[in-house]
């Protein structure tokens, strides 16, 4: 039988993870009025809260930065962890257990890919939200520096990152109640202590580094480096850090989803 | 076609496969029968290459299972117990996103989705949700889903499970037809009607080992008696028939409000005069032959 579209790369048929991510634009075309409600609307609400409120209240942080210019990058990098993360452990969960993997694994098809392509759509994810809310930051005036731009490049870090860390979850949960863990010890703490809506350096001394070790936080680091315009070598560590930390967790992950799945 | 020898399957300490060897011929419907924690699905899921085999070979058109799984997989038709149909799609676009995973083209895909649907009586649902499907027509999607590489060869995990009787009757008109067209068809079943509607050979199976493997006629000539005896009474008659059918040396066994009474080397079963009691008198079939291979019934749990 013909076999179109098995180019191989490393043992990773390239069509299977193209198929299972064009699987999922046709199913968020089919809903995207009530998509723009997460990609845009919500974390532009958070955006905007935060910016006016607490940026009234705060009126600059440190080197004279004003707090909404301050916070703008780091809550569209949250925004972006959490897009992730729900794709890649709530929604991957639904896809186990309501037997879309494993009918899809009946097709030419290895874990791995599986993998591969829900990992590829998080990233996805984390860059729409980021360039949804970008513009309207950008609309606020609280994003100026053309550089910018380059905060994709920290959305689809912490998408792939992240998005292989909520596989985890998806592969281990019994069930929702467990699954829910996700949010509850993973991106709730993150999405406070990545250094987005105040400096790590305000934090006491021994927790310092502990914050800078959380996966989060280099995504934000970088994400801000871009949105103020002011790039330097730590920049550059904090990407090599989290394709570190994917290179650990992704194998895992695609190990856990294996013993479920394939057994 | 397909081809099994001596395939064992262990989880930890328990055994769900253990040795099992089998053939089927290209073209050839055959069937799995057997109840409930046989080992059927296990074996459904070795051949699609979904579960890796403990030892054994197990070859589909030439190719080994165990090594090639992904080559397998691009030639068998899969249909397994759960429909597992993506709820975020429509009819359509199941079959669509099936097919480019499979490698077709999106051109393609299209094109070959329509005519799946046209066969399996879906064409005018194709835009629906999947959700909107009644539980027959969902199962037609998942065996469409199955044709849409036009497979020599597919395997169905109990694909009438759970429908009702007209969503089962239109499931067995497809099957039948796809089995007219000359496709290789494995399928497993607890239902006894369904094997013997469908299948050319049946293999019996219980507690991960196949007892004995033939034609529905076949075996039924070898185990069960040409007639049973089927007696209906009110609940309090049950102790005096009982009694009477000990006296008169008959062995029976007792399926929900009837008993069942076999008779000796293919005669009719003679029945004790007995009061309150309705006789009706069945040819035997294959529930009566995998009681006296299984020494137990297709649904008993």
């Amino acid at each position: 039988m013909k076999t179109p579209g098995a180019r191989m790369v490393a043992g990773v048929r390239w069509r299977s993870v193209q198929a299972l991510w064009l699987r999922h634009v046709v199913a968020l075309m089919r809903i995207w009025k009530v998509a723009t409600t997460w990609y845009l609307v919500e974390p532009a609400f958070a955006l905007v809260a935060v910016g006016f409120g607490i940026g009234r209240l705060v009126e600059e942080v440190e080197g004279g930065m004003r707090y909404a210019v301050f916070v703008a990058p780091g809550i569209i990098m949250a925004s972006a962890m959490i897009h992730a993360i729900f794709e890649c452990s709530w929604a991957a969960f639904y896809r186990i257990t309501g037997g879309f993997y494993e009918t899809t694994l009946t097709a030419p098809v290895t874990v791995t890919e599986l993998a591969l392509g829900d990992v590829a759509w998080a990233m996805t994810r984390a860059l729409l939200t980021t360039v949804s809310v970008g513009v309207v930051a950008a609309a606020f005036g609280w994003i100026t520096s053309p550089w910018a731009v380059g905060m994709v490049v920290a959305a689809l870090l912490v998408g792939m990152e992240l998005g292989a860390l909520g596989l985890i979850f998806a592969a281990l949960s019994p069930n929702t109640h467990t699954l829910s863990l996700v949010f509850t010890v993973v991106a709730t703490p993150l999405y406070f202590f990545s250094g987005s809506f105040f400096p790590i350096a305000v934090l006491p001394d021994a927790l310092e580094p502990v914050a800078w070790l959380l996966p989060l936080t280099p995504g934000v680091h970088i994400a801000q480096g871009f949105a103020w315009g002011e790039l330097a070598l730590t920049h550059l560590w904090s990407a090599l850090y989290m394709i570190g930390l994917t290179a650990v967790i992704l194998p895992i992950a695609i190990r856990l989803l294996k013993r479920r799945l394939v057994t | 076609m397909i081809r099994g020898r001596d395939i064992v399957k262990r989880f930890g300490s328990t055994t769900a496969v253990d040795g099992v060897t089998f053939s089927i011929m290209a073209g050839e419907t055959y069937g799995l029968l057997g109840p409930n924690g046989a080992g059927k699905t296990t074996l459904m899921r070795l051949l699609s290459a979904l579960s890796p085999l403990s030892s054994g070979e197990l070859l589909v058109g030439g190719l080994d299972v165990s090594r090639q799984g992904r080559a397998v997989r691009q030639r068998l038709g899969v249909v397994t117990q759960q429909d597992g149909l993506d709820t975020d799609l429509t009819v359509q676009q199941n079959l669509e996103t099936y097919g480019y995973f499979s490698g077709l083209s999106r051109r393609e895909s299209r094109r070959r989705a329509a005519e799946v649907l046209a066969f399996f009586g879906l064409h005018e649902r194709a835009g629906d949700d999947v959700d909107h499907l009644s539980g027959g027509m969902k199962r037609r999607l998942a065996i469409a889903r199955a044709f849409m590489m036009a497979p020599d060869a597919i395997i169905l995990d109990e694909p009438t499970t759970g429908l009702d009787p007209q969503g089962r009757n239109l499931v067995w008109e497809k099957l039948a037809a796809l089995k007219a067209s000359g496709v290789t068809i494995l399928l497993s079943t607890h239902y006894m009607e369904e094997a013997a509607t469908l299948c050319d050979r049946i293999a019996i199976m219980h507690l991960g080992r196949i007892l004995d493997e033939g034609t529905p006629d076949e075996l039924i000539q070898r185990h069960a008696s040409a007639e049973v005896a089927q007696l209906r009474m009110a609940t309090d008659a049950r102790a005096g028939v009982r009694t009477a059918l000990a006296a008169a040396g008959h062995a029976w066994r007792e399926v929900g409000a009837m008993i069942h009474v076999a008779g000796h080397n293919g005669q009719r079963p003679q029945m004790p005069p007995m009061d309150g009691v309705r006789v009706t008198y069945r040819p035997g079939n294959l529930e009566d032959v995998f009681l006296a291979v299984a020494g137990r019934g297709l649904g008993d749990e």
